[in-house]
């Protein structure tokens, strides 16, 4: 499979997040950053993505919603973590009720963007590589 | 902070003398559990006296103060799940945290329980209360949305187009905060405070600050009160654009949500440039705050006025754009104050309530009352417009006193400190309280009360008797941060 010029179509998932990956996120989408224009977006459907982007350390409650979202994506699919917590390396991973981050609860990453919470302008350009780099193209979940 | 009352209440009184504190108009603070059987209740006075009513008793059982004062329903659910004292008399003990995931003996907060705990394999939802009958539909939605929003599980009860019924199914985010702070020496404490929530984070960084001073007996001095209200504004600023550009998303409105938006990301650079962080984390600590470069943020509120102000004119004009907003998700002032409602909520449906008034970091300021009144969509869009307003003024007060304030030198809590204490600010969301009892410099046990914990079950009740197709832009006119509430 070719990832090379194709869009890059992401759903996203809050297991946990404080909300500051959430709103960094979402500025992506505004103007000022108009992630569109690169041929990446937000859809509304796991139905529709390329990409499960996660928040959050995973807490136990989202540990099943996460999986059936993930099972709903059609392959090929990639699984990307946004934000320290999602990485593994947030304040929050050891609480009783997470799960560590994406890594330990539930598989390993294709992509994983650091930042508590990452500015907007880091996101864009690793979601811009990652999109054109068909080396980072693993066939995780495949 | 003026000092707390201590008043040691028995068994029989407990539900007599909390119903008493709301009667007299005092504003509930927090309702706080303790290992060793022992229950904390803050009241704070329409003057700033702080009283705890404290209960101590024997067995699990302790009687409910919900059938009289139903805002502590959710409180009281959570006391249940986490420490297992059953509060007896409660209309609806169904888990609040707690899933079926949970292993039955597992009650993080009593001292007693295993961790990690087992996790059971099994799906995580609670039982959800529906209206049954001929043409009612029931609709699930969430935890994971369309959207880049937070989880949450909300199950509605329809009738055609109509909500008969909401019932929230939240926690989705609930990760163990307070757990995971109980330990910790003073200096760890500030990086997991500041990451309680992303809206409302100098708010919590605030809370825990003024509290560590507070025991300490340390006078905070007038420089750092004015960095904080510098702060603690400018949080408010950013969270008020973002929760403005969500409500005309709410209705489709684009032209008015990526126009806020913008707005918002003008301030997030100023505020990475003045502060060195977009979302304010890490800024507040016992015996200290952020400088503020006063000339570069006067300059960027002169900047933010240039597009405010066609902004707001054009919204406010935007007939059809008002006409969505009006009458709908109405709160009435009556349940506004039996739920104690907090914030721009409380203050849309005309309750006064604005604890920056009691607080001393406030104290030569004044803090205009905003104009709500009907409670509806309309209204807590208005509030916050006003609010945003009266920021930037209250942020050019505090900058001029910053000019000619002397520079302080850090203080440091004393390593052994202890005690027990209640902080609370006004979060861009409303009333938030942390209760916080200290040991040897160490966290015994660590409470927040976020203000979007107290104004949830305000979303359900507003919501019932709209179209569904509206409760979008109901929610996003509380935007109620998950992550506060859940903990």
């Amino acid at each position: 499979m070719h990832w090379q010029n194709k869009s890059l179509q992401l759903r996203h998932l809050d297991a946990g997040s404080c909300n500051g990956c959430e709103q960094e996120l979402t500025a992506l989408t505004s103007q000022a950053y108009d992630i569109s224009q690169f041929g990446i977006d937000l859809v509304a459907s796991p139905r529709h993505a390329d990409a499960l982007v996660v928040t959050g350390p995973v807490t136990d409650t989202m540990i099943k919603p996460l999986q059936k979202v993930w099972e709903a994506i059609p392959r090929p699919k990639r699984l990307v973590a946004l934000g320290d917590c999602a990485a593994g390396c947030g304040v929050f991973q050891k609480a009783y009720a997470c799960h560590g981050g994406v890594a330990s609860a539930f598989g390993s990453p294709d992509l994983v963007i650091r930042g508590c919470p990452p500015q907007p302008t880091e996101m864009l350009e690793q979601l811009k590589r990652f999109q054109n780099n068909s080396q980072t193209a693993t066939e995780s979940g495949l | 902070m003026k000092s707390i009352t201590v008043e040691k209440i028995e068994g029989p009184q407990w539900t007599h003398y909390n119903s008493q504190q709301k009667q007299a108009g005092h504003q509930l603070l927090a309702l706080t559990a303790f290992q060793g059987h022992r229950l904390v209740c803050h009241w704070l006075s329409p003057d700033g006296f702080v009283t705890a009513a404290v209960l101590h008793w024997s067995g699990l059982d302790f009687p409910s103060l919900s059938p009289h004062l139903p805002e502590v329903a959710f409180d009281e659910r959570e006391i249940h799940d986490l420490f297992g004292y059953v509060p007896k008399g409660h209309p609806d003990l169904r888990p609040l945290m707690r899933t079926p995931r949970w292993p039955a003996d597992f009650y993080p907060l009593n001292g007693t329980s295993q961790f990690p705990p087992n996790w059971l394999d099994t799906q995580p939802d609670n039982p959800a209360k529906i209206v049954e009958g001929d043409g009612v539909t029931v609709m699930k939605v969430g935890p994971t949305h369309a959207g880049i929003i937070e989880s949450g599980h909300f199950v509605f009860s329809i009738i055609g187009e109509n909500v008969l019924h909401l019932d929230l199914h939240l926690f989705q985010n609930h990760r163990g905060v307070e757990k995971s702070l109980e330990g910790l020496a003073l200096e760890e404490v500030p990086r997991l405070v500041s990451r309680i929530c992303g809206a409302d984070t100098v708010s919590h960084q605030t809370n825990w600050a003024m509290a560590v001073e507070q025991l300490a007996g340390y006078q905070v001095p007038e420089t750092l009160r004015w960095e904080r209200v510098v702060l603690l504004e400018s949080e408010r600023v950013l969270c008020h654009l973002n929760d403005l550009a969500q409500i005309p998303a709410g209705v489709g409105f684009q032209v008015a949500h990526q126009r806020a938006l913008a707005m918002k990301e003008l301030w997030q650079r100023g505020l990475l440039e003045l502060f060195g962080h977009r979302l304010l984390f890490d800024t507040v600590q016992p015996g200290g705050a952020a400088r503020v470069e006063v000339d570069s943020l006067l300059k960027l509120i002169q900047t933010m006025n240039k597009v405010w102000h066609p902004w707001r004119n054009f919204v406010e004009k935007h007939h059809g754009f008002n006409d969505r907003m009006t009458g709908v998700g109405l709160v009435r002032r009556d349940d506004a104050a039996r739920f104690g409602a907090v914030g721009v909520a409380a203050r849309a449906a005309g309750l006064n309530f604005d604890v920056r008034t009691l607080m001393p970091l406030y104290q030569n300021l004044t803090i205009p009352a905003t104009k709500g009144g009907a409670g509806d969509v309309a209204a807590r869009f208005k509030v916050r417009l006003q609010e945003v307003e009266s920021s930037w003024r209250i942020l050019q007060i505090a900058l001029n006193h910053l000019r000619e304030a002397p520079a302080i030198l850090r203080w440091h809590p004393p390593e052994d400190l202890s005690g027990e204490i209640v902080s609370y600010s006004e979060s861009p969301h409303g009333l938030n309280v942390h209760v916080v009892e200290l040991e040897q410099g160490h966290v015994r046990r660590y409470h927040v009360r976020p203000a979007t914990f107290r104004n949830w079950p305000l979303v359900a009740m507003a919501t019932a008797g709209n179209a569904v197709a509206d409760f979008p832009l109901i929610n996003k006119s509380f935007e109620l941060c998950y992550s506060c509430s859940d903990r």
